[in-house]
């Protein structure tokens, strides 16, 4: 048996912040803000800002989106891990990079398509269901943060290959 | 043929460890590939998988676990708990259950209840005597019922993709199964701790005061009358419930009890925005999954197989608790939903179960999953903290694991254990 004490460490927060972060927990504050300025505006008036509704849930995916790419680079995206703690170096070395291909893989395929998406709102003008502003103003940020994942999923793959 | 080959791939994949978004989105599009099904149906299904109004729900519950696993509430509230119990054989044990029950109270992910209710109770567990593997094991399969009590960030998945079982309805039905778990925890721990006179160091330390116990805790324990009450009252929806809540944890965090600063606040707030984004991004995912799987009518054979086996619907239940008992193992509450609820609707269908009861079980299921050794997901986090590897905690975690298989048996024979509560309620 090793050191049977907890370890104090695991628990201390992490003092590196990436760019996700920022952009990441603004989202969050700002997603609770507005969620609470509609519960007070609510008891107030009587009234409800259904509008917002739209802002908030274009918020959620653009919040999702940036926070999955940091979570890359940390590797903490859900998988069976059973795998990779059995094996070993050299087993675990292919299987970082065969899941950094894999994330690749489906994030570009994400970038191209909903580039595509964009584009199609952009040209044809669609306007948003809700408020009723251009809807490319939500799509954009499907293939642009896309991009970002993939390029997470980059770094995390040269950092697989120079660990051998 | 085509449902051969994704199912081939996602397996595959998700066996090497593959991020399960990558997977699930991969088996998809190979799918749409083959079925032509047409390209723009993945980033069409990610985006509708995720724009919903009610999933606002799933992060406003993360943040929620969030702020009060940083607040202090759980060390007050372990305190209160020594004050009514006292010290002894068995009590901190004890009071981790309990604790880890109600801190699922406000806070929807098991991990994270691991993470907290570890932090404070692992250091005094060993002061008092207890071996590092038996605590790990008691607080992981403590914070595995977590998902069961409201709020639940699993139940608010289940919502999304199962249309006749509301939010409401599954969160009061969770609540008595939720408290039964938590006695048939209860009941082991504190019957191996005496049968083994674990925790007899601790009986030379004071027993805290009562009364300012309670003063000190009443902050923590008023926060889940709030989200739970404030519901019930119709005050507030799911979502509006969390976000009051975040309010009230940081009026707490930062005013009350004074441990959350500024720079802690900025912390909270990413922290719960990686949680949420790791979640939510694989329930993006999988809805490509989802959608390739429906609109190829894959899982319509289930159907067949199951009507022409004969198994009855207590035989084709039994199947599905032996796979996601399996599946539990690796997997978190939330994937599982993802990818065994469109499976298990044409079952749910053809039996007549009711979607919410049914919800439960799933969630009840996927619970035991997460703390039998040695792929288990909150165990691992507790031992993690514990210092301790996750096979030293098999031989304690086989008598929590064959506790709660004896309720969820008695769960399928008397379903009303789980649909009277909602039903009383109105939902």
């Amino acid at each position: 048996m090793t050191d049977q004490r907890p370890d104090p460490e695991t628990s201390a927060p992490r003092r590196r912040y990436l760019p996700e972060d920022w952009v990441g927990g603004a989202a969050m504050a700002l997603l609770a803000l507005i969620t609470f300025a509609n519960v007070v505006m609510r008891y107030l008036t009587n009234e409800s800002f259904a509008w917002t509704e739209e802002l908030s849930v274009s918020l959620m995916v653009i919040l999702t989106m940036v926070a999955a790419g940091g979570a890359v680079l940390r590797d903490r995206h859900i998988r069976i891990e059973a795998v990779f703690i059995g094996g070993s170096a050299q087993r675990r070395r292919r299987l970082a990079i065969l899941s950094a291909i894999a994330t690749i893989v489906t994030f570009l395929i994400m970038f191209g398509l909903g580039l595509r998406l964009f584009w199609d709102d952009y040209r044809y003008e669609v306007t948003s269901p809700g408020i009723g502003v251009p809807q490319w103003w939500y799509t954009v940020w499907l293939p642009v943060l896309s991009l970002t994942i993939a390029l997470r999923a980059m770094q995390r793959l040269t950092m697989a290959w120079r660990a051998s | 043929m085509t449902g051969l080959a994704i199912f081939a791939v996602f397996v595959a994949l998700m066996v090497l460890g593959v991020p399960i978004g990558a997977a699930l989105m991969l088996a998809g599009a190979v799918g749409i590939g083959i079925a032509d099904l047409g390209w723009f149906s993945i980033p069409n299904n990610f985006y509708a998988g995720i724009a919903k109004y009610p999933l606002l729900a799933l992060p406003m519950f993360v943040l929620v676990g969030a702020v009060f696993d940083r607040s202090g509430v759980a060390r007050r509230i372990v305190d209160f708990g020594v004050a009514i119990v006292g010290r002894g054989p068995g009590m901190l044990p004890l009071i981790a259950v309990a604790v880890a029950m109600f801190m699922g109270g406000i806070s929807g992910s098991g991990p994270a209840t691991a993470a907290a209710v570890g932090g404070v109770m692992l250091a005094a567990m060993y002061r008092a005597g207890y071996p590092p593997a038996y605590s790990a094991t008691v607080i992981g399969a403590a914070a595995s019922v977590d998902i069961l009590i409201p709020p639940s960030i699993a139940f608010i998945v289940y919502s999304v993709l199962v249309p006749g079982a509301s939010v409401p309805a599954l969160f009061a039905a969770g609540v008595v199964p939720g408290i039964l778990a938590g006695f048939a925890l209860m009941i082991p721990a504190v019957w191996l701790a005496r049968r083994h006179g674990f925790g007899a160091r601790e009986l030379d330390q004071p027993r805290p005061p009562l009364l300012r116990a309670l003063r000190e805790a009443s902050w923590g324990l008023f926060a889940p009358v709030l989200i739970l009450g404030g519901m019930r009252l119709g005050w507030f929806t799911p979502t509006e419930a969390a976000v009051v809540a975040v309010a009230y944890g940081v009026f707490v965090g930062m005013v009350v009890y004074r441990t959350i600063g500024f720079r802690d606040l900025f912390d909270i707030l990413v922290d719960a925005a990686e949680v949420s984004g790791v979640i939510l991004v694989v329930v993006a995912l999988a809805s490509i999954f989802a959608y390739t799987v429906s609109t190829l009518g894959i899982v319509d054979p289930i159907t067949r197989v199951a009507q022409e086996s004969g198994l009855g619907s207590y035989g084709a239940l039994a199947i599905v608790v032996v796979v996601l008992l399996i599946v539990g193992m690796v997997l978190d509450g939330v994937s599982i939903f993802l990818i065994f609820v469109p499976l298990l609707a044409p079952l749910m269908r053809l039996y007549n179960w009711d979607p919410v009861w049914f919800g439960v079980l799933l969630t009840f299921m996927v619970a035991i999953g997460q703390f039998t050794p040695p792929v288990a997901v909150n165990l691992m986090v507790s031992a993690r903290l514990a210092g301790v590897r996750i096979e030293q905690t098999a031989p304690w975690a086989l008598w929590f694991v064959f506790s709660m298989l004896l309720l969820l048996v008695i769960l399928i024979a008397v379903p009303e254990l789980a649909t009277w509560l909602p039903g009383v309620l109105g939902y």
